[in-house]
């Protein structure tokens, strides 16, 4: 079966900083694969290890896209071929403009049995890419897919809902967004490294993508910046763990919240 | 030209409360509703001035099956928008009508200010460590809205308005159900909990986790969770965790134990009166949002706590 999976180079959270005016500072950070689309990766891989075929990594974004070390470090993954579109146009994309690129790409790409998303992105975490992708391409679309097998040209789902479990057959080709719990992502092998710098990298711009709708935005962002912030007392309680849970208990029936 | 703002959400007390939201945003307020006469009359005592009634639904249907016929009333109608409850599947729902009607769709707002003519969102980007103000700029706005941002109405079973009927669009695919698995319901309502305590993964094994609720019982307190305690390890219902992708909380009393205090996390607390650290690194993130610490292993410092508040009792 082939497979399409998307994935989305992010700011590492961790890096995001604010600044004492409140705005916040992208420039330090490193640009890394969203962690929870590790998970669609890793669900892709083991598909096609079980099943045969192929899978195709496909990314949009800004420049840091094209970085050697980012695209060396999704194809280590598992991946055969990296599909990426690389335009500084799609800097802070909206889901719509994202999914709409996305879609033009997918076009491009040729046959495939399905396509895996992660449950939402690391920095938006908007978790609408995927289900907004998968309705303009017109196929069947479920997110919280904690499950899918592949039989006889069907996909065996299940979708763990708020109060239950779905069990689902779903007709492929097909949309699916996995939880982050759908299996733990192994971590890149030495031969795998060594193998993913001679694997297919095929690099597009917007320019060579007929994106529905044209490229402009759905939201317009009127600001990014830090939470408020509470000043906390910050008192560190000290001594032997009895003597810290009567102070602890001291300070909680003070504040009144025993 | 009146405005309306439409809600549809799959549980009725996060429809109540996306009503009372829908009724500051708009000049009336109506809900799309999928379900019995029971269910037309509650939406009515929610305070919707109107009812799209979708009708009951039959059993080998999915709610997801009804998004060609939300694309298509939508698109008749034209509200200024609707929010959609953010469930999961209410999030699948909302991101294809998105995308069928080329329309925004803000997801998981927090916040929303009108401004004149126009409304503004916000909502948390980078798990947490940022706050997004952003602007709608299509003509019907989709949101995806969680529990807690605007309390529900009291109910008022007398209020009564316009019903209409809304025909059923067959999907042009389906998927089949197999089966469904209900999951144990869970009774947790960590949003109005008073006091919280949240272990996380600072506990080494699921049986250590009795020792919490102990604490909790004591305490008069709800159990929460860090994420990977309920997603990963599956120790604890999903709906027990709190932060930036769970629930936000706003307690007297928020205490972490074997919490490092990632933003992801600490967004959903940053609301509770007195916050409260046990961790054994004395550099944890947390202790710097705390108003207590103790440094500690909280296998020392849990029992510890539990034989004094026995002792007080
Ligand atoms: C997009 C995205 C969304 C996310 N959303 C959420 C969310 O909504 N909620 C959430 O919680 N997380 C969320 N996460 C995950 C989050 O980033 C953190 O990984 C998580 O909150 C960490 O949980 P933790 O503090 O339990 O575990 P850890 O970070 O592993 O911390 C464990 C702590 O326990 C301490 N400890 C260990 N043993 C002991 C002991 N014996 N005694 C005392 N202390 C001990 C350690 O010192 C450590 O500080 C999200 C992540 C992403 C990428
Ligand atoms: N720029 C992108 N390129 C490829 N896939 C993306 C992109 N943005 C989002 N996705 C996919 O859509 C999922 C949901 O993203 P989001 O709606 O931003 O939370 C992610 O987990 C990715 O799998």
């Amino acid at each position: 079966m082939n497979i399409i999976v998307c994935y989305k180079l992010v700011p590492d959270p961790e890096d995001v900083v604010a600044k004492p005016d409140g705005s916040i500072s992208l420039d330090q950070a490193e640009w890394i694969i969203s962690d929870y689309d590790l998970m669609a990766i890793e669900a892709a891989v083991q598909l096609v290890e079980a099943n045969g075929g192929k899978v195709m990594a496909l990314s949009v974004g800004p420049s840091q896209l094209a970085n050697s070390k980012a695209k060396k470090d999704v194809l280590s993954r598992g991946p055969d071929e990296l599909y990426l579109v690389v335009d500084d146009g799609l800097r802070d994309a909206d889901t719509s403009l994202t999914a709409r690129t996305l879609a033009a790409a997918v076009a491009k790409l040729g046959e495939f049995d399905l396509i895996l998303t992660g449950e939402g992105s690391a920095d938006l975490y908007f978790q609408q890419v995927g289900m907004q992708l998968g309705e303009l391409l017109g196929l069947p679309t479920f997110n919280a897919i904690s499950k899918v097998e592949w039989s006889g040209g069907k996909l065996a789902v299940e979708r763990s809902l708020e109060d239950e479990v779905e069990a689902l057959e779903v007709p492929a080709p097909a949309v699916l967004a996995v939880t982050t719990d759908i299996n733990q992502p192994r971590l890149p092998s030495m031969k795998e490294i060594l193998k993913a710098g001679k694997k297919p990298v095929v690099e597009w711009t917007l320019g060579d993508l007929a994106v529905q709708d044209g490229l402009a935005q759905r939201v317009e962002v009127l600001s990014v910046r830090s939470p408020k912030q509470v000043n906390r007392k910050q008192i560190r309680i000290e001594g032997k763990p009895e003597e810290a849970a009567q102070a602890l208990i001291g300070h909680l029936s003070k504040e009144g919240v025993l | 030209m009146a405005k309306e703002m439409w809600v549809f959400a799959e549980k009725p007390a996060l429809q109540a409360e996306l009503l009372a939201c829908a009724k500051t945003l708009g000049d009336a307020a109506a809900a799309v509703v999928l379900g019995n006469q029971a269910a037309v009359d509650q939406a009515f005592a929610q305070g919707a001035d109107k009812v799209f009634w979708l009708g009951e639904k039959p059993d080998h249907l999915l709610l997801d099956d009804y998004v060609p016929t939300l694309a298509a009333l939508l698109k008749e109608q034209k509200p200024a928008g609707m929010l959609v409850g953010a469930t999961r599947r209410g999030k699948a729902i909302a991101g294809r009508l998105g995308a069928a009607l080329g329309v925004t769709v803000l997801a998981d707002v927090k916040k929303f200010i009108a401004e004149g003519d126009s409304l503004q969102v916000s909502h948390m980007v980078f798990g947490g460590a940022a706050v997004r103000l952003e602007k709608a700029v299509t003509d019907i706005m989709l949101a995806t809205v969680s529990f807690g941002i605007v309390e529900a109405l009291p109910p008022d079973p007398s209020r009564k308005g316009e019903v209409v009927k809304v025909a059923f669009v067959e999907p042009k695919w389906k998927a089949v159900l197999r089966e469904r698995k209900p999951r144990p319901p869970s009774s947790v309502n960590l949003a109005a909990a008073k006091k919280v305590v949240c272990p996380g993964r600072g506990i080494a094994k699921k049986e250590d986790l009795e020792m919490i609720f102990e604490l909790a019982r004591l305490l008069e307190a709800e159990v929460g969770a860090t994420r990977p305690l309920t997603e990963g390890l599956d120790w604890l219902p999903r709906e027990r965790y709190i932060g930036v992708s769970g629930a936000f909380v706003k307690p007297d009393l928020y205490l972490g134990v074997g919490v490092s205090g990632q933003a992801q996390h600490t967004v959903g607390i940053t609301e509770s009166r007195v916050i409260v650290a046990i961790n054994k690194d004395g550099e944890a993130p947390l202790f710097s949002q705390s108003d207590y610490g103790i440094v500690g292993d909280l296998y020392q410092i849990v029992p510890a706590l539990i034989n004094a508040l026995k002792a007080r009792k």
